[in-house]
């Protein structure tokens, strides 16, 4: 025990020590506050700038009333209306909800050659408020001139129909627009709300796994290539040294970890008005949640850990690392894929099967746990079964470990290793 | 303490590579392991350091079963290496502590021994950053640092200068003077023959000679002598063979000089009386003492 606590703390000043650990984890908690204060501070800038409108008085109150858009500088669009079908270009220009100066047209050629010069944006032919031609140099992806024009149209065409109707246009329009006032009464758990939390815990693990995994087979490998395994395992024995570095890794993840989400947290705590509540889904945590993710999420990640850190023994350079690492990344990236698909249907017989695989259950349980409905003794079968799966393959990684440790050169198969173990 | 290797045999999948090793050695003296790369040595010392499993054969000291975790050895193998990137102190802690010093006594220790051998200003250094012989000089203090019962010396002395050989030749004296257990593996016969009062030469992993070291020599210089004939005798060897060829049997060459092994019956008088009767005056007539490295090479080498 006392050797197992000194590897420990050896391996977690390792990373605590190491600047680029350091430096990840000061960036993304910059970064996690970054994003949480950015719509607060642009509002407040906003604020700031619309306060600094009122007092100065230049605006006029009819561009007050286009908000933002009085701000805008315009965009030129040529319009040739063959039969005069927008009778307010004004109005129209409104509902395309953009700042447009009219370059007027009467015939084809014009509107090309106001567009080919660029003098125009996009150019509109029109025959009538149902039929028109859009004209443009380039069409780009994100082109939205033409979906504006259409709507302009329309609306500007349902307008005229109820008019000559003798119906009030504005007061149908309210009418549609009209919404239900809803209150959901939910009895038992709010899948849609818990998706965004559920999701974020699982990238954590992901993140964390991919990170540190190939952190804890680095650690090995390198051990051999720099030969102080020799000493090492005559030093200490080989289970205390394999489970020291698992769960020192363990702990170094999870407290960047907490620091990049307490970042986050906190920062929401302060920024969070701006967001109305949007992010209330993420950062407000159920503690059956945490509790899931402690166990099973942790379990898990020492599980995949466990696998890295004997892969690691089986390679003697740092650069067959990623090679050797190939199929127990494949197989959490399954796990991982399973996890992401099975959000939608929490109950599903996918998710049902994956949250009892130990491979899967870190990710299936979890989401079982916080979307779906489980029983206890679910919960409980899972859980020892991930739990018996941890300790079978921590073991097998020291035996691993330790046989792997002398054998330098060539990358030895897994499957090798295990038939030489079972000689022994 | 005595620790007894008891007919130490290994294989690594069908091939046998020690085939009953078996010596003994008393706590206070130092045992020169000796032989050829190959010859099994690395292989032993990694059963002693339960490194790899013996397939046969037993390890005791004082008569019961050897099990490292019960002795602080101190272990310098063959394959050198610490921690690169991380600082000399700070690692040599770490080992100390391994083996099952305290935080205070692995940080005593580990300043000890690096100002013993003369590397303390190096202490908060990353150990990449320090000349060979200094990083070995590192690597023998994370040997001694916890204050071991035996000590197991895999060629220690490779890669270090004279002065710090000297340094490293007085530290081991004073392990062998503190009474405590020294195996000592080395290609280097001159530091063997220093230290060493026991040897054990292991060939293809065979013994094929152990015991104590003045007395295999003595047992090697017994019916051997060396003649020197002068410089006029360009073959000396074939002129000795066939002028006494009844009397001695050449075994081999000292520069000039030739070593002879008397044949059975034959006194040193006889032979000096034949050596006049055939003219031959020798410059040089003399007992054979035999250097360490005469004995390894008759014993393990390609004519052994």
């Amino acid at each position: 025990m006392r050797q197992f606590l000194t590897v420990l703390k050896f391996e977690l000043n390792n990373y605590f020590k190491n600047k680029s650990f350091l430096l990840t984890t000061i960036v993304l908690m910059i970064l996690a506050v970054g994003i949480i204060a950015v719509p607060g501070v642009i509002m407040n800038m906003d604020r700031g700038e619309s306060g600094n409108s009122a007092v100065s008085g230049s605006v006029s109150a009819g561009e007050e009333a286009d908000g933002d858009d009085s701000e805008e500088s315009p965009v030129f669009f040529a319009l040739w209306d063959k039969n005069g079908s927008i009778v307010d270009t004004g109005a129209f220009a409104a509902s395309m909800g953009m700042n447009v100066e009219w370059i007027s047209c009467t015939d084809a050629d014009q509107v090309e050659k106001a567009v080919n010069s660029g003098e125009a944006e996009a150019g509109f032919i029109v025959e009538d408020l149902l039929h028109y031609t859009y004209v443009v140099e380039n069409n780009s992806m994100y082109d939205m001139n033409q979906e504006a024009f259409s709507q302009a149209a329309a609306v500007t065409y349902r307008a005229q129909i109820l008019t000559d109707q003798g119906i009030d246009p504005v007061q149908i329009e309210t009418l549609y627009q009209t919404q239900p006032a809803v209150e959901t009464q939910i009895l038992g758990k709010d899948s849609a709300g818990n998706y965004a939390y559920t999701y974020m815990l699982i990238m954590v693990l992901y993140f964390l796994l991919i990170f540190y995994g190939q952190m804890i087979a680095t650690s090995v490998t390198s051990e051999k290539s720099n030969r102080a395994i020799e000493i090492l395992v005559t030093s200490v024995d080989s289970n205390s040294l394999i489970f020291g570095k698992v769960l020192a890794g363990a702990i170094a993840g999870l407290i960047q970890c907490a620091l990049i989400l307490g970042s986050a947290v906190g920062a929401y705590q302060i920024f969070g008005e701006s967001w109305g509540g949007l992010l209330d889904n993420v950062f407000d945590i159920p503690i059956p949640v945490w509790a899931a993710f402690a166990v099973f999420g942790i379990m898990g990640y020492l599980l995949y850990a466990f696998c890295f850190g004997m892969l690691g023994a089986l390679v003697s350079k740092t650069e067959d690392i990623s090679k050797a690492a190939t199929p127990i990344t494949m197989i959490y990236l399954v796990s991982f894929f399973i996890a992401i698909f099975g959000m939608t249907d929490s109950d599903g017989i996918l998710m049902k099967v994956a949250s009892f695989i130990p491979f899967t259950s870190s990710n299936g349980m979890l989401i079982r746990i916080s979307m779906g409905s489980v029983e206890i003794w679910e919960i409980i079968i899972s859980g020892v079964l991930l739990a018996a799966t941890c300790a079978v393959t921590g073991f097998l990684a020291a035996k691993i470990f330790r046989f792997g440790t002398l054998m330098y050169g060539n990358p030895i198969k897994f499957t090798t290793a295990l038939k030489k173990i079972r000689e022994k | 303490m005595k620790l007894e290797v008891i007919n130490l045999k290994k294989s690594f999948g069908d091939k046998e590579v020690l085939h009953g090793i078996s010596f003994s050695i008393e706590s206070g003296k130092a045992l020169g392991l000796l032989g050829r790369n190959g010859a099994g040595k690395t292989t032993t010392i990694r059963i002693l350091m339960d490194v790899f499993h013996a397939n046969e054969g037993s390890i005791l000291v004082d008569g019961k079963p050897f099990r490292t975790k019960d002795f602080r050895i101190g272990y310098l193998p063959e394959e050198r290496g610490l921690y690169p990137k991380k600082g000399v102190l700070e690692q040599l802690m770490y080992l100390a502590q391994l083996r099952g010093s305290s935080r205070a006594d692995a940080k005593e220790q580990s300043m000890r021994w690096l100002k013993r051998l003369e590397v303390d200003e190096y202490a908060q250094r990353k150990l990449e950053t320090l000349s060979k012989g200094n990083q070995q000089k590192v690597q023998l203090a994370q040997t001694l640092v916890c204050n071991p019962d035996l000590v197991i010396l895999d060629e220690p002395f490779s890669g270090l200068d004279p002065v710090n050989s000297q340094i490293l030749k007085d530290v081991i004296r004073e392990q062998i003077q503190d009474g405590k257990l020294v195996i000592f593996s080395s290609h280097q016969m001159s530091y063997v023959e220093e230290f060493c009062e026991d040897i054990v030469l292991i060939n293809h992993g065979d013994v094929v000679l152990s015991g104590d070291l003045a007395e295999i020599k003595r047992e090697y210089g017994r019916n051997r002598l060396v003649i020197g004939l002068g410089t006029e005798f360009e073959e000396p060897q074939m002129t000795l063979e066939d002028c006494l060829g009844s009397m001695i049997r050449v075994v081999g060459r000292r520069k000039e000089k030739v070593i002879v092994e008397l044949k059975d019956g034959c006194t040193r008088e006889q032979l000096l009386a034949g050596l006049l009767e055939t003219r031959l005056i020798p410059e040089d007539f003399g007992n054979y003492e035999p250097s360490l490295t005469e004995i390894f090479v008759e014993k393990a080498g390609d004519q052994a």
